[in-house]
C-alpha cells in the first residue's frame, strides 16, 4: 500500500509517494536525506531519532510516516536560521563541550528545544526530565544539562 | 520489519468495517509504542494496522461531575490538565512517570489498558478510583468496571472487533485522597513494582479504602484484604506494618529481565504502605 503524504517539512512544504510500512524516520533519511535524525535502537529507548511533529517531540523511529500527512515537521536542520546561524540550543552544546561523538547530538537538542519552547526558564530537574527520554554515550550528562541552562539565559536575554 | 499495510479511518464505524474485513490479520493502533516495537522486535507481525488516531469520538476529556477520558487521550494531556492533577492525583502522577517525554507526547491511556502489561502504569490508579470502561463494537456498546477489564498478561475482555472507547471515573467523595507510587530501574522506566491507594477518612477514621498493585500477578491486582484491614479504623504505624506484610503473602510475582520474584515480594509491600500514606496526607489536605 502507498499514499502521497504532504507536510510540512523544516518550513518548506513537501510531498512524496511513501509505502505503508514506512516510519518517518526512513522518509526523512531516505526520501529527503536529512541525516539529523539518526537510528540508534529503533525501539523508542534511545531518542536518537527524535524530531518535532506539529511542535511536539517524538521518536521518530515508532511514528508511522502515513500520520505525518498534513502535520509540521522540524529536525535538526531546521533550526539553522538565516545565513547559515545557529540556534542558540545549537550554539551553546558546541560552546560548552555538550557534543562528543555527536551521534545522540541531534536528538538531544530537539528534546530540548521542545523543552525551552514549552518551558523557557528549566530547573536542573526540568531539564534532566526534558531529555530523559534521549541517551548519551559519551558525555556523562553534565556538559548537555550545562549546555541547555546556557541556550535557555541565552534565548531569555 | 514485514511490510504492513495501514488504515486510517475516520470513525468508529470505519474502523469496525475495515477490522471485521482484515480479521485475523489486522491489529488496531493508538500511539504504536507498544505495537510498533513488538513487530519490529518481530514479536508480532500483523498484515495491516488499524490507525486509531484520526477518529475524533475517541478524543478529548469531558467533566460530569466526574471525568470522561476518550481512549485516545495521551499521557502528555493527563500529565498537563489541571482537573486531573487536583482530583484525579493518582493519575497524574501515574502519566507523569510514564517513560519520558517522546512516549508521552504518542502514547495514549487506551493502548496502555489494551496492551494489558501487568506493570501497565495507569490500572492502578484506574481501580482504586472505581473507573468503568465503555467499550463499543460493531453491535453496539457495554460498560464494564476496570477490573473485569483484564484477563490476563496481554489479554482483556475485548471481543475480536471491539474498541476501548472511553474511561470513565467518578467524582472522588470529600475528605478522600489518592496516590500511586512506583518502583522501576530509573523512576521513568517500567515499573519493577507500581501500586496505588485511595482513602476516605472521617474524624480520624478511614471509612473506604482501595488498594491496587501492578507487576506482581497476571494483571494489575485489587488488595481487597487489604481494604477490608484498613477500612473502620485509624492508619498508623502499627497498621501500615501489619499490611506491608499480608501484602507480600497476597501477591504471587515472577522473575523476569526487570527483576526477581523474591524482591518484588518484598518491594510489593514497601509501596502499598507508601501509596496508603500518600493517600491518607492527601485526604487531610
Ligand atoms: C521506551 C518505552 C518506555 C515505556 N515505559 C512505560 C512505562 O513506564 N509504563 C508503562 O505503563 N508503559 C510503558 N511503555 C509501554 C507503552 O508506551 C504504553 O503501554 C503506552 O501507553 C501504549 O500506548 P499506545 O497508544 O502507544 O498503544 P499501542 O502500541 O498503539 O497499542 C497497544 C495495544 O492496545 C491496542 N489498542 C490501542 N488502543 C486501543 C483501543 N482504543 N481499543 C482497543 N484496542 C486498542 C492495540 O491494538 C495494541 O494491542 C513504554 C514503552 C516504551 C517504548
Ligand atoms: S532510534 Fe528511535 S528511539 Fe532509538
Ligand atoms: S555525544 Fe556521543 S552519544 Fe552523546
Amino acid at each position: 500500500m502507498k499514499k502521497l503524504i504532504r507536510f510540512t517539512l523544516n518550513g518548506s512544504e513537501v510531498s512524496a509517494e511513501v509505502p505503508s510500512h514506512k516510519m518517518l524516520l526512513e522518509v526523512l533519511r531516505e526520501t529527503f536525506e536529512l541525516t539529523g535524525p539518526k537510528e540508534g535502537c529503533g525501539q523508542g529507548e534511545c531518542g536518537a531519532c527524535t524530531v518535532l511533529v506539529d511542535g511536539l517531540s517524538v521518536n521518530s523511529c515508532l511514528y508511522p510516516a502515513f500520520e505525518v500527512d498534513g502535520k509540521e515537521v522540524t529536525t535538526v536542520e531546521g533550526l539553522i536560521g538565516e545565513g547559515n546561524k545557529l540556534d542558540p540550543i545549537q550554539e551553546a552544546f558546541v560552546e560548552h563541550g555538550g557534543v562528543q561523538c555527536g551521534f545522540c547530538t541531534p536528538g538531544m537538542i530537539m528534546s530540548a528545544k521542545a523543552l525551552l519552547e514549552e518551558n523557557p526558564r528549566p530547573t536542573e530537574d526540568e531539564i534532566k526530565k526534558g531529555i530523559s527520554g534521549n541517551l548519551c554515550r559519551c558525555t556523562g550528562y553534565v556538559q548537555i544539562v550545562e549546555s541547555i541552562k546556557k541556550a535557555a539565559q541565552k534565548r531569555g536575554s | 520489519m514485514r511490510r504492513f499495510d495501514y488504515y486510517q479511518p475516520q470513525s468508529l464505524s470505519e474502523a469496525f468495517n475495515l477490522m471485521e474485513r482484515l480479521k485475523g490479520d489486522a491489529v488496531y493502533v493508538a500511539g504504536g509504542t507498544d505495537v510498533i516495537v513488538k513487530m519490529k522486535q518481530g514479536a508480532i507481525s500483523p498484515k495491516a494496522l488499524i490507525s486509531l488516531r484520526g477518529i475524533e469520538e475517541l478524543r478529548g476529556m469531558e467533566s460530569d461531575g466526574g471525568i470522561k477520558l476518550g481512549s485516545m487521550v495521551l499521557f502528555r494531556e493527563l500529565e498537563r490538565d489541571p482537573h486531573v492533577g487536583a482530583k484525579y492525583y493518582a493519575m497524574k502522577e501515574a502519566a507523569s512517570l510514564l517513560a519520558n517525554p517522546q512516549i508521552r507526547n504518542v502514547a495514549t491511556i487506551g493502548g496502555n489498558l489494551c496492551n494489558a502489561a501487568p506493570s501497565a502504569d495507569s490500572a492502578p490508579p484506574l481501580i482504586v478510583l472505581d473507573a468503568a470502561f465503555l467499550l463499543e463494537g460493531p453491535g453496539g456498546s457495554r460498560e464494564i468496571p476496570v477490573e473485569e477489564f483484564f484477563t490476563g498478561p496481554g489479554s482483556t475482555c475485548l471481543e475480536d472487533v471491539e474498541i476501548l472507547r472511553e474511561i470513565r471515573i467518578p467524582a472522588p467523595e470529600n475528605k478522600s485522597g489518592n496516590a500511586f507510587v512506583k518502583l522501576g530501574r530509573l523512576k521513568q522506566d517500567i515499573a519493577v513494582v507500581n501500586a496505588a491507594a485511595m482513602v476516605m477518612m472521617e474524624g480520624g477514621v478511614c471509612k473506604r479504602c482501595r488498594v491496587a498493585v501492578g507487576a506482581v500477578a497476571p494483571t494489575p491486582l485489587r488488595l481487597r484484604e487489604i481494604e477490608q484491614m484498613v477500612e473502620g479504623g485509624s492508619i498508623d504505624e502499627e497498621l501500615l506494618g501489619a499490611v506491608e506484610s499480608k501484602v507480600k503473602e497476597l501477591v504471587s510475582p515472577i522473575t523476569d529481565v526487570r527483576s526477581t520474584q523474591e524482591y518484588r515480594r518484598e518491594v510489593s509491600g514497601i509501596l502499598v504502605k507508601r501509596a496508603l500514606k500518600e493517600a491518607l496526607t492527601r485526604a487531610q489536605m
